[in-house]
């Protein structure tokens, strides 16, 4: 169980992707079972890989480096499509939300891995601060890949049924009219836990200069995160003030804002951990760092 | 007799040309009967035009009055003044015993683009009703017609086609609408005409939980009828741009030759409200709703019946055994009803074969009384019952060779031999 790699549940993810796509021309109960098969081989696998490096670096798998945060985003989208699948096994939601899983986990292999700091007696000790800002930003990023993807089931569903689809072809997907309820949810649910995340990244910012090292305000992977989430922000104010815009509206803006929330957060801890870009939170970057950063600040 | 089906149906020609040829209304119907009667004097006709299908029947006992293919085809196009190019190809022809096997399998709705439906009974009954009421119709048809309509009783009750969705509104909504929303309660449904196919709309929308029902008709009358017989509210068409502006769901299903929703009335209508979804059904042909609405905006979902058929191939495929069951039924029906038609056909023959024979023997038995006057009653009853065994014997072989011929067809060469040889008259 110890010897759990990240191309193990990688590899059953795009078995499960590749039945699914194979569903779309043949679709039949036989491949839904095997795809949920996969999917459930490899969330297993996945489980035991956090429980075994939580239980190695002592610390919960979302403290510990940026890869593990982005596993733990991974296996909360695998969690929710296992759900929603167990649901309705007709719809084929897999074929939009295991390419994210499997972007996410691929991503992973780029960064950073190293709790070594975190492994140091004197900083193992967690703050309650670091804890909300971390979970509260996954969390958020869950509720960002999810109207991605749900913006993007509705785009298709809406070109189908204009283009008089139906359901005849193996793609089955939720009614518009519940994609877009669920699509102003995951935005509804995710600005605020994300603003929550930002509120408390900039706490432990102000909080001690010292801990954060050279990271300041003007750092670009801050500057351009705020940026996304204002983004975010003023599309959820956006929604507030329309409540009767069209769900097609609202999909694109929710895909344009949330693609670019995903891509610059996924993008930028690429680019510092490879060091593409200079910045100070590339040894801030994983929220372990924040930790070990916050308690030199507070023991120092 | 000679029977011939003239046609073009959902799998041959598009819904944009079956409009064009489609009949509407019944004052449309009467001046086609009125001109067929004209250009066909010795033929019966019946028209059945659906959303589905165009179908001319002609029926006569003269072959050599039949009208050909051509003939038909001038007929549709002189009257819908539409170039006989512009359908020739999607029209089909069937005669004879593949007519009666044709419409039996219309009436039996395996021919239909939702299997199993069971409006066509319905309007294959009205079809004739009509050409009987234009005294279009007579005993060829009428036994054609009763016979399609005993058919679908037999097939409706010896298979499984008419189980699950048989209705093109249930597919439609099954399809589509639950694409669009994902609960019906709360939303308001607009059904424009009164008729059979609305009514079916209704009950399988209310099924499906809808509250708000508002039915609008060229009648109020009929409309508030309708609509009250499923807690709905009635109203005339001078309030459908009115209704148009508040129903999530649309369901056009009247008779009318010409849309009764334009561009211009649903724009007016959807002004300040296109970001709202609307879903709307199309079922008449002639269309009742303008195809250029659907472009209006993103949010106006419009289908017509031809927009049906993936779902329905796939609905006919997953019931192929059901289908080949009463396809079965109809080749024995078709078969039985060509040999009644044919046995029909020689029946007058024997009777005046019986009738020569009879008063032969008849005259015979007078004279043989008249010359043996010292015979017992007795005895001449048995002379009697004698000479009917030789009669009935005679007539044997030449009864039973008519039978054999007319089981593959009107043995019109034997029946003339008979004729012939025993000096048979009209």
């Amino acid at each position: 169980m110890a010897d759990v790699a990240i191309f193990c549940f990688l590899a059953s993810y795009t078995v499960a992707f590749a039945l699914e796509l194979l569903r779309l021309r043949t679709p039949g109960r036989f491949g839904v079972l095997a795809s949920v098969l996969f999917s459930g081989a490899g969330f297993v696998a996945h489980t035991l890989f956090l429980w075994n490096k939580g239980t190695t670096t002592g610390i919960p798998p979302l403290l510990s480096s940026s890869q593990d945060w982005t596993l733990v985003l991974a296996w909360l989208v695998i969690g929710l499509y296992l759900f929603l699948v167990c649901c309705d096994r007709r719809l084929s939601i897999g074929v939009f939300l295991l390419p994210l899983v499997l972007a996410l986990v691929g991503a992973s292999y780029l960064l950073e891995d190293s709790p070594s700091r975190l492994l140091d007696s004197d900083t193992r000790v967690r703050t309650s601060w670091a804890m909300l800002h971390v979970s509260s930003l996954v969390l958020g990023s869950a509720g960002v890949l999810a109207g991605v993807s749900l913006s993007l089931m509705y785009l298709v569903q809406h070109r189908r049924l204009r283009n008089r689809g139906g359901r005849t072809t193996g793609l089955r997907l939720p009614s518009l009219e519940r994609l877009s309820r669920m699509n102003w949810w995951s935005v509804a649910v995710s600005v605020p836990l994300l603003t929550i995340g930002m509120g408390t990244g900039l706490v432990l910012l102000l909080s001690g200069s010292e801990a954060t090292g050279n990271l300041s305000l003007t750092d670009p992977v801050v500057v351009i995160n705020g940026c996304s989430w204002m983004g975010l922000a003023a599309l959820f104010c956006w929604m507030l003030l329309r409540p009767r815009a069209s769900g097609k509206q609202v999909a694109w803006r929710t895909l344009l804002a949330c693609g670019l929330l995903l891509l610059t957060v996924v993008g930028l801890s690429v680019l510092t951990n490879t060091s593409g870009l200079s910045s100070g939170h590339a040894s801030w970057s994983s929220p372990a760092s924040a930790v070990s950063a916050v308690e030199r600040g507070t023991v120092g | 007799m000679n029977l011939q089906v003239i046609y073009c149906n959902h799998q041959t020609a598009s819904l944009d040309l079956r409009e064009r040829l489609a009949f509407t209304g019944a004052d449309q119907l009467a001046a086609a009967y009125s001109d067929l009667r004209r250009a066909f004097p010795g033929s019966e006709a019946v028209v059945l035009s659906t959303c589905n299908r165009v179908e001319l029947y002609t029926a006569q006992d003269d072959p050599k009055a039949a009208p050909t293919h051509e003939q038909l085809a001038g007929f549709l196009s002189s009257f819908h003044g539409v170039p006989v190019e512009n359908f020739l190809g999607d029209l089909l022809l069937q005669s004879g015993p593949d007519a009666v096997n044709h419409l039996f399998r219309v009436c039996s709705s395996v021919d239909s683009m939702v299997l199993g439906e069971p409006q066509i009974v319905s309007q294959v009954k009205e079809a004739y009703r009509l050409a009987e009421e234009n005294s279009a119709c007579g005993p060829l048809t009428n036994a054609l017609f009763q016979g399609a309509l005993r058919v679908s009783k037999r097939v409706r009750r010896e298979t499984r086609l008419a189980r699950g969705r048989v209705s093109i509104a249930s597919v439609a909504v099954g399809e589509f609408a639950r694409g669009i929303f994902d609960r019906f309660d709360d939303k308001t449904v607009l059904v424009i005409g009164a008729g059979e196919m609305a009514e079916e709309t209704l009950e399988y929308l209310k099924a499906d939980g809808v509250r708000q029902v508002l039915v609008v008709n060229r009648s109020p009358e009929r409309a508030e009828i309708l609509a009250a017989k499923w807690g709905g509210r009635g109203f005339g068409m001078d309030r459908l741009e009115e209704l148009l502006a508040t129903a999530d769901v649309v369901v056009a299903a009247t008779g009318s030759d010409r849309p009764v929703v334009d561009v211009e009335m649903f724009t007016r209508a959807r002004s300040g409200q296109n970001d709202r979804p609307v879903f709307v059904l199309d079922l008449g042909a002639p269309r009742d709703i303008d195809p250029a609405v659907a472009e209006i905006d993103e949010n106006v979902f419009l289908y017509d019946v031809d927009d049906l058929q993936e779902t329905c191939q796939k609905n006919r495929d997953q019931r192929s055994g059901e289908i080949e069951r009463a396809l079965a039924i109809i080749d024995e029906e078709s078969e039985r009803f060509m040999q009644g038609v044919y046995h029909r056909a020689t029946g007058p023959i024997v009777k005046r074969l019986r009738e020569q024979w009879s008063e032969v023997s008849r005259l015979e038995l007078e004279r043989l009384r008249s010359k043996l006057g010292h015979l017992e009653a007795s005895d001449m009853e048995k002379v009697e019952q004698s000479l009917s065994r030789i009669v009935n014997k005679l007539l044997h072989p030449p009864l039973e060779a008519l039978k054999e011929e007319a089981r593959d067809g009107t043995p019109h060469g034997l029946i003339d031999a008979l004729k012939r040889l025993f000096h048979i008259r009209d």
